[in-house]
């Protein structure tokens, strides 16, 4: 809407009583044009989604979502997302858990910890973790990180925590929803990190410094006055990365297995919404295959435009009670 | 040692995939007569290999191919961003309409190996068609299963877990496959069936033949299915399978061509099944397949691709290109068939 309103009157408000130049003229046109393409795009492929997915959504409609099947054999055809969507949640989820300390102990080290000499380097290294193309983290995933989780880590956990039901049989092929739990938690930790750095250096050196001058450790510090400052960024950043790790396709089909079936299992096989797709899409052998397929995309779309909204929720809660406190303490 | 060779074999694949934009953006600027592109099955993939290079001589056509599945040649066909698509399934009818103008044409005969890794089993293990159905359907578990243990008599099988490693795309093997099990199990034809992708009701999914060979290669107790070439590269047993002669047979010439015999007569779709060949056909091996080359009829590059597939059909099949492979040339009725089809090709 916003976009359209710019492009239609290129209003010169900030240059009243003078002549119309023609270099603001161009940045109007130009800005308000790309804004007014990025609205449209997005339309579009709304529209085409839902326009792809019709044959499936006039068959089953909501039904589709939650039921638990996915049998392409002509004359068995059957579709559902449920298995799909577990499988998204749970990946996410944990990924999340699992990069989150991680990616803010980089980040605390990183800004409040590390001697000046490490600093950069380390810096750089950690940003270019985020740049390594996902086929070849899932390529690593395939050939080192499966078999190390498969032969170390799982039966580990396995026999330490196996009443734990997520802790079930180790896999055997090291294809499992857990080392696609791990490699997704390698690609958003970076991210994760990278903007938690930003916000830790922009805390007011004058808070941390009265802090440590009242007497306060180090941890006492970050924790009373740098996590609290920078948590409605925090919380950003995490749906951010929770973002990357729903709609991440490629690196997850080459290390889930895949398998239609809900399990609280974590080394089972599983999919999700993102790996079916890029797993089944080429080729479908039936037109409502495609239109399932394309049903899935639209659940995507919609779990993550969800997963926005509540971010800009919550950050800003955070922030308004964050400037609650803080007056308070001034 | 099979470990590394696995990884350097995958990592050469990525990097052959990268490396193809480059490929084509730098051939495109070569001096070549003509080039004529396909993609599809990676089950005919290593035949094609063959045939690229002996095409630019004998015909001055540049032969580009892309082992992307045979679901992926059949999308890049229909979206005619390829000259021809490759596929080891028949085109389904939604498959044909959406494909708006096309044919298929049998193009290479060969087998589908059922390919195991069980470490100190030295024999070459024998296996039927219901105990295979079973093994796949996860109702037999273990390798010390007496269903399995009544096949290999003298042999001491251990107590290992059975892996199982199917195809996660599209793929014409896993129809191949499919197509195998439901002639020779009732249950799997109404639980499953037969498609280029299947309810799985056990197992770990993994990307083209090669994928399922490195995960076979990777996992002891695991098997798998691919084209015999993927498990000849990989240096993985295949199982002796059963026929319905009572006859164990491996996935070799002779088995191939005995299995193509039992079908003379192509379906209006040209399309042909050879799986689970009668009894009369002693020697055939039951999960062989032929494999299509699709073609839209109308094209630019009809004269081309006509050349180009009657080589394929007549000089491609030839001991040189086929033997080393375990593909198996074309016989006599397939071939007239085919060349009636070629003829159909206009611009």
């Amino acid at each position: 809407m916003s976009a359209a309103d710019i492009s239609a009157e290129p209003v010169r408000r900030p240059f009243t009583g003078r002549r119309v130049r023609f270099g603001d003229l161009l940045l109007q046109a130009l800005a308000g044009g790309a804004a007014l393409g990025a609205t449209v795009l997005v339309g579009l492929i709304v529209w085409k989604l839902i326009d792809g997915a019709h044959p499936a959504l006039s068959k089953y409609g909501l039904g589709f979502v939650t039921r638990i099947a996915w049998n392409p054999v002509v004359g068995h055809e059957l579709y559902g997302a449920g298995s799909f969507l577990f499988g998204t949640v749970i990946t996410s989820f944990f990924a999340l858990l699992v990069a989150t300390p991680l990616a803010i102990g980089v980040a605390l080290f990183l800004s409040e910890l590390a001697p000046r000499v490490v600093q950069a380097p380390v810096t750089a290294l950690v940003e270019t973790l985020a740049a390594v193309p996902s086929v070849l983290v899932g390529l690593w995933g395939i050939l080192v990180l499966g078999p190390a989780l498969r032969t170390h880590i799982e039966p580990w956990l396995h026999s330490g925590l196996g009443w734990i039901p997520l802790f079930g049989t180790p896999s055997a092929a090291g294809a499992s929803v857990f080392t696609a739990i791990i490699v997704l938690a390698i690609m958003i930790l970076p991210i994760v990190s990278s903007i938690s750095r930003e916000l830790f250096l922009g805390v007011p050196s004058e808070l941390k410094e009265g802090a440590l001058a009242l007497g306060t450790t180090r941890w006492e510090m970050v924790r009373g006055v740098v996590l609290p400052y920078s948590r409605g960024g925090i919380a950003a950043a995490l749906i951010l990365g929770l973002g990357r790790a729903m709609g991440e396709a490629i690196a997850v089909t080459q290390v889930i297995g895949g398998g239609v079936f809900i399990h609280w299992n974590l080394f089972g096989t599983g999919d999700t919404l993102g790996s079916k797709i890029a797993a089944s899409y080429q080729g479908a052998s039936t037109n409502l295959q495609s239109a399932s397929l394309i049903y899935l995309g639209l659940i995507l779309l919609v779990l993550s435009l969800a997963a926005n909204i509540v971010a800009q929720w919550i950050v800003r809660r955070v922030s308004r009670q964050h400037g609650v406190t803080r007056g308070g303490h001034a | 040692m099979p470990k590394l060779g696995t990884s350097i074999r995958i990592i050469s694949a990525v990097a052959a995939a990268a490396l193809l934009a480059v490929v084509v953006a730098g051939t495109a600027g070569a001096r070549s007569d003509a080039t004529v592109s396909g993609a599809g099955s990676t089950f005919v993939s290593p035949l094609v290999a063959q045939w690229q290079q002996a095409v630019g001589g004998a015909l001055g056509i540049e032969l580009q191919y892309s082992p992307i599945g045979s679901g992926g040649g059949i999308a890049a066909i229909t979206s005619r961003t390829v000259d021809f698509g490759a596929s080891d399934a028949p085109l389904t009818s939604d498959q044909f309409n959406a494909c708006n103008g096309c044919e298929q044409i049998p193009w290479a005969l060969g087998g589908t190996s059922i390919m195991y890794n069980l470490p100190g089993v030295k024999n070459l293990l024998h296996m039927d068609g219901a105990t295979l159905a079973k093994i796949f359907m996860g109702q037999i578990t273990k390798w010390s299963d007496p269903a399995i243990a009544s096949l290999n008599k003298g042999v001491s099988l251990p107590d290992t877990a059975i892996t199982i490693a199917h195809r996660s795309d599209n793929s014409g093997t896993t129809y191949n496959l499919t197509d195998y099990l439901s002639s020779v199990s009732p249950s799997w034809k109404s639980q499953l069936g037969v498609g280029v992708a299947v309810n799985w009701p056990v197992g770990v999914g993994a990307k083209g033949s090669s994928g399922v060979a490195g995960v076979v290669a990777s996992t002891p107790g695991a098997i798998g299915y691919a084209d015999v070439a993927f498990a000849l590269q990989n240096h993985l047993k295949y199982f002796a399978m059963k026929n319905n002669s009572g006859k164990f047979t491996t996935p070799g010439s002779r088995g191939i061509l005995a299995a193509a015999s039992s079908d003379q007569k192509p379906a209006a779709d040209n399309s042909l099944s050879i799986v689970n060949p009668p009894k009369k056909f002693a020697n055939a091996y039951p999960i062989s397949t032929f494999t299509y080359v699709i073609v839209p009829l109308q094209t630019s590059k009809a004269a081309d691709l006509k050349k180009l597939l009657f080589w394929a059909v007549t000089h491609g099949q030839t001991g040189t290109y086929t033997a080393k492979l375990r593909f198996v040339p074309l016989p006599k009725s397939v071939l007239v068939v085919d060349e009636k089809a070629i003829s159909k090709i206009h611009s």
